[in-house]
């Protein structure tokens, strides 16, 4: 298990830079953190690592927002907080990018807890104080 | 009559040009690109080297599902369009007996089975017989377990297997079901082929391409509910 305190937006923004280089085709990071945690500046960090232009920003609203950059990379960034079940999972195409080289970062993937492969990588990010959080890692031998 | 039938159910999509019901053409992709960007460009080249101007097309086929939801959205999106200007009869075909297709010229039974996750499938059991293709299931959502249950009346007979659920099942029935045999992989993924030959099966099915609708297959939220507290 990985473990780091970052003291800002920008530490945590490194973090996911660095957590970035580790990453696969085909992962799937479960982003686990109250509002405000920095589970957004956390995938602006892994987008910036896998070496994506797009601009990343939350995912509320429409679900699933894609970045692209000029290589065959992507990722996949999910909010689940709106969806009530798997049926409505289903209608947003999660399943169709399942077993895929598209990385994905579910935001919220706690609430669709039988959706999650068993093989996710659980990112939770917890509030210390105004600018520190406690970040752990959960996966494979990788972290 | 020249027809042109589309699959993009699934991670493979494949489109398909016939004749009077001659093939003139097929065109498969199964490398899990995207088929918002593959199928139409696959179209367009069957077009141009079957050299049939898709003005000579008087009928479409498409697999409706079930499937993958953003598949089956691509294939039916695409002919709805192409069906369009000049309002082309559409025939909807299932998912399922497409593949089952696939395997019309040997007799016995055909189990299609589709990956619906967590150890889900969609599936129907079809017989053949004589290059016939009959329904024995209608087309359902079950668990593998229950698939298991509803197989198990046809233990004395030999049942193949087709679909991207194939392996699934056979991973988890073949050792109590020593009858259960899984296709080979070209034959177990529906084709574009075999969707026109299931829609020439049934003519009558043809709808203006607006009323092309696809079938998800999932559960409604009441259904499982009630599943849920049978249980």
């Amino acid at each position: 298990m990985l473990e780091r305190m970052t003291y800002s937006v920008e530490e945590t923004e490194q973090f996911g830079r660095m957590l970035a280089e580790r990453l696969r085709p085909g992962d799937l990071l479960v982003l686990s953190g109250d509002l405000g945690a920095g589970k957004t500046a956390l995938v602006r960090g892994l987008a910036a690592g896998l070496g994506l232009e797009d601009e990343v920003s939350s995912p509320t609203f429409v679900i699933m927002n894609e970045y692209r950059g000029r290589g065959p990379v992507r990722l996949c960034h999910f909010d689940f907080y709106r969806l009530r079940d798997e049926d409505d999972l289903y209608s947003t195409g999660y399943y169709d990018l399942l077993g895929t080289d598209a990385i994905l970062a579910v935001e919220w993937g706690e609430r669709i807890p039988e959706a999650l492969p068993k093989a996710a990588i659980w990112v939770r990010m917890k509030r210390v104080d105004a600018q520190t959080r406690r970040i752990t890692v959960e996966g494979d031998e990788r972290f | 009559m020249k027809m042109l039938a589309v699959d993009a159910s699934g991670r493979s999509a494949s489109a398909a040009i016939l004749a009077d019901g001659v093939l003139l053409g097929e065109s498969f992709l199964g490398a899990g690109y995207t088929h918002s960007e593959t199928l139409l460009p696959m179209i367009d080249w069957l077009l141009t080297h079957t050299r049939t101007p898709i003005q000579a097309v008087d009928r479409f086929a498409v697999t409706v599902g079930p499937g993958s939801f953003t598949g089956l959205r691509i294939g039916i999106a695409t002919v709805k369009g192409l069906a369009f200007p000049r309002g082309v009869p559409c025939v909807p075909v299932s998912t399922l007996e497409a593949a089952a297709m696939n395997l019309v010229d040997t007799d016995g039974l055909v189990c299609a089975a589709l990956d619906a996750r967590r150890e889900q499938v969609y599936t129907a059991l079809f017989e053949i017989e004589g290059g016939r293709l009959t329904r024995r299931s209608a087309d359902s959502p079950l668990s593998i377990d229950a698939l298991g249950d509803q197989l198990a009346c046809w233990s004395d007979r030999t049942i193949r297997l087709v679909g991207d659920g194939a392996v699934l099942v056979y991973e988890a029935l073949g050792a109590r079901m020593p009858g259960l045999r899984l296709s080979s992989d070209a034959l177990r993924l529906p084709r574009a082929s075999s969707v026109a030959a299931a829609a020439l099966c049934h003519p009558d099915e043809a709808v203006p391409g607006d009323r092309l609708m696809p079938r998800y297959l999932r559960l409604s939220q009441a259904e499982r509910e009630r599943a849920l507290h049978n249980r």
